[in-house]
């Protein structure tokens, strides 16, 4: 009888990578550090998602119910893994309260962290509070409140949404592109307008990378159909006359400096190496990347590996990552971490 | 200090005080010489809307500003200020101000239409010069331009009588545009097709010029073109917010 594996982190790609295992009669024990299933569409309340539209809440939601409750999947929340020691096939970690958990092998899906839009000061959030990052426009999309200025409360005239924001950007050492929040713009966008089309929305961008499939449905359609007005300038600084925001910027496709007035700025935040990463590198005892997510050991044969034989990596844990990608990925790690036995024995008569 | 590159700044934002003391001393003239801030401040929301409001402009929105347009055009070729590509984005912002400044060279527009075929987002900024020349004028930034007389004076001859006297066109039109009847190329045509013309031919064209055909039980269409007319051009009018009747 084959040892459990271990999955750290329950969101989208641990979800796929414990129903993958559990669907082929494998048993898994899931270790999740919040309350709750779901990663962060779930904690942090996305409303609509791409590409499906569906709310993020059924999306994931029913993900989570594949595995939870689930014979083969032994979930074990508020926790996290303090030790991790063994050799692939027999490795032994050891829980916050002191439980020891036995594991042929062990997938790392702990995901990404938001940006902290603080880190960038200029554009004035922190200071102002109209001016707000996606997640909390996906949380007032979500929570059914709608759109609307915090300071007030009042339906905002005009949106503009910052894109890049914590990514893309040598300042600050984020050297990446988060991939998704151009497309998470443009849906935001859409539905600003579908809730309410007295608002116009704006969209200040370097470059559209709205990739595939996402070019017709999101950047088309929030132009052609939703009338969106994407202006390439990278804001330089948010301030305020008293009453609204004023965007500051060059309007590169004219020449021309642009001051213009906003009642709410949103920033459309990247997704940074989970805060986690050092500690799950030195307990696992994994390498990270030069970015600080954790290191893929080889991209074409063992897709999952990480630079520790028997560990895999899977999601935003590697890099930014969309949903289906990082399920994808589960999928991935799961078939991995399945086949381990086997790879051990190739490699023997090799 | 005076500004000696004048050349570079636009000359409507170069102020100068005729009368001006500060803290005792008169820095009148040049001495006060200032630069008003170019920075654009504001998006006029409505323009976009106008004009997609008119024929032709249906598409704008669509526009994504990749060039296409502007490297294929005609007019552009011969004049680089001629920019459709520049102008949809003005409109799309709202930036009237900046859009006027060109208003004299929007409606040179030759309708060759390589733009259309050219524009990988299908908005037809040909139709979007038209509709834009059009908003121009029935804002009263421009005069009705020779184009838009010509189409006038053949139309309504039309809608009059079911049919069309080019001399007659011809006539009005000069008239319109306060030209010379005896305009050479016109006098050399004239004369070239008199000399050609069969006789019986050259009076049923003199009687025609005199006594206008007109198209037997026309009457009914005339008034339900008519009324098309007139709703189009009201429609067009309030999109813009202007009155129903043509005055503002
Ligand atoms: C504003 C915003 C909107 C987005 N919208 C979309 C969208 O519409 N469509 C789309 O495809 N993608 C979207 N994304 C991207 C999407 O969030 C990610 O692709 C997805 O969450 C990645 O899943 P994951 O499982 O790899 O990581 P996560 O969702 O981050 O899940 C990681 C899980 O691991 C847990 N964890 C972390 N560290 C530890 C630890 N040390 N111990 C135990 N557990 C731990 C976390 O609590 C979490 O539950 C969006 C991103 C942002 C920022
Ligand atoms: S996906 Fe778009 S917004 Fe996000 S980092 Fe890349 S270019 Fe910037
Ligand atoms: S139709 Fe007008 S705008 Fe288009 S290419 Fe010809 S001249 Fe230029
Ligand atoms: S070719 Fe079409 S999309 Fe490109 S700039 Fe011209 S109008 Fe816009």
């Amino acid at each position: 009888m084959s040892k459990p594996v271990l999955i750290i982190g329950g969101g989208p790609a641990g979800l796929s990578a414990a129903h993958a295992l559990a669907a082929a009669g494998r048993k898994s024990i899931l270790v999740e550090k919040e309350d709750r299933l779901g990663g962060a569409p779930i904690l942090s309340g996305y409303a609509k998602l791409v590409p499906s539209h569906e709310w993020a809440k059924d999306a994931i939601g029913a993900m989570v119910t594949r595995v939870y409750p689930n014979p083969n999947v032994d979930v074990r929340l508020n926790t996290s893994v303090q030790k991790f020691d063994g050799t692939p096939g027999n490795f032994v970690a050891t829980l916050k309260d002191g439980t020891q958990i036995e594991a042929e092998t062990a997938i790392m899906a702990t995901g990404f962290t938001h940006f902290d839009s603080i880190n960038k000061p200029e554009w004035g959030f922190g200071t102002y509070p109209d001016v707000v990052t996606t997640t909390q426009v996906e949380q007032m999309i979500s929570s059914g409140k709608g759109v609307r200025c915090p300071s007030d409360g009042r339906v905002p005239d005009r949106v503009a949404i910052l894109l890049c924001v914590g990514s893309r950007d040598r300042q600050i050492g984020r050297e990446w592109c988060s991939k998704i929040c151009c497309t998470v713009s443009a849906n935001i966008a859409m539905e600003i307008r579908e809730e309410l089309p007295n608002t116009n929305v704006y969209i200040y961008y370097m470059d559209i990378r709205t990739f595939g499939l996402y070019e017709g449905e999101f950047y088309w359609e929030s132009q052609e159909k939703y009338k969106v007005k994407y202006i390439k300038a990278r804001i330089a600084e948010v301030t305020s006359d008293g009453k609204r925001l004023l965007v500051k910027g060059e309007d590169t496709l004219i020449k021309r400096p642009v001051s213009i007035p906003f009642d709410m700025v949103v920033h459309a935040v990247g997704m940074d190496p989970n805060v986690d990463n050092m500690t799950l590198s030195s307990v696992f005892d994994v390498k990270l990347n030069r970015w600080g997510y954790i290191d893929r050991a080889n991209t074409y044969t063992t897709l999952a590996q990480t630079s520790r034989p028997g560990v895999y990596v899977c999601g935003s844990a590697s890099g930014p990552e969309t949903i289906d990608d990082s399920i994808a990925q589960g999928h991935a790690a799961a078939m991995a971490a399945m086949t381990f036995q086997n790879a051990k024995v190739t490699e023997a008569a090799e | 200090m005076p500004i000696h590159e004048k050349s570079l700044i636009r000359p409507e934002n170069l102020v100068e005080h005729e009368h001006l003391v500060i803290e005792g001393v008169d820095v009148s003239g040049h001495w006060s010489t200032f630069i008003e801030g170019r920075s654009i401040t504001d998006y006029n929301e409505a323009m976009q809307e106008e004009i997609a409001a008119l024929p032709g402009g249906e598409n704008i929105h669509r526009c994504w500003q990749c060039g296409s347009c502007t490297n294929a055009c005609t007019v552009n070729a011969v004049n680089p200020e001629f920019n459709p590509r520049y102008w949809i984005y003005l409109i799309r912002l709202g930036m009237e101000e900046e859009l006027l400044r060109d208003k004299d060279i929007i409606w040179q527009c030759v309708s060759c239409n390589k733009c259309t075929y050219a524009c990988p987002r299908d908005v037809v900024p040909e139709a979007v010069m038209k509709a834009t020349a059009h908003w121009l004028e029935l804002k009263g930034h421009t005069p009705k331009s020779n184009s838009t007389i010509f189409d006038e004076g053949f139309a309504s001859q039309v809608i009059k009588t079911g049919k069309i006297e080019d001399g007659l066109v011809l006539r009005d039109y000069f008239k319109a545009t306060g030209q010379s009847l005896t305009q050479p190329w016109l006098v050399a045509m004239v004369t070239g097709l008199i000399k050609r013309f069969p006789v019986t031919y050259l009076m049923k064209l003199g009687i025609a010029t005199v006594f206008p055909d007109k198209t037997r039980k026309w009457s009914k269409s005339r008034a339900a073109i008519t009324e098309y007319v007139e709703e189009c051009e009201a429609a067009n009018r309030k999109a813009l917010g202007l009155d129903a009747k043509g005055t503002h």
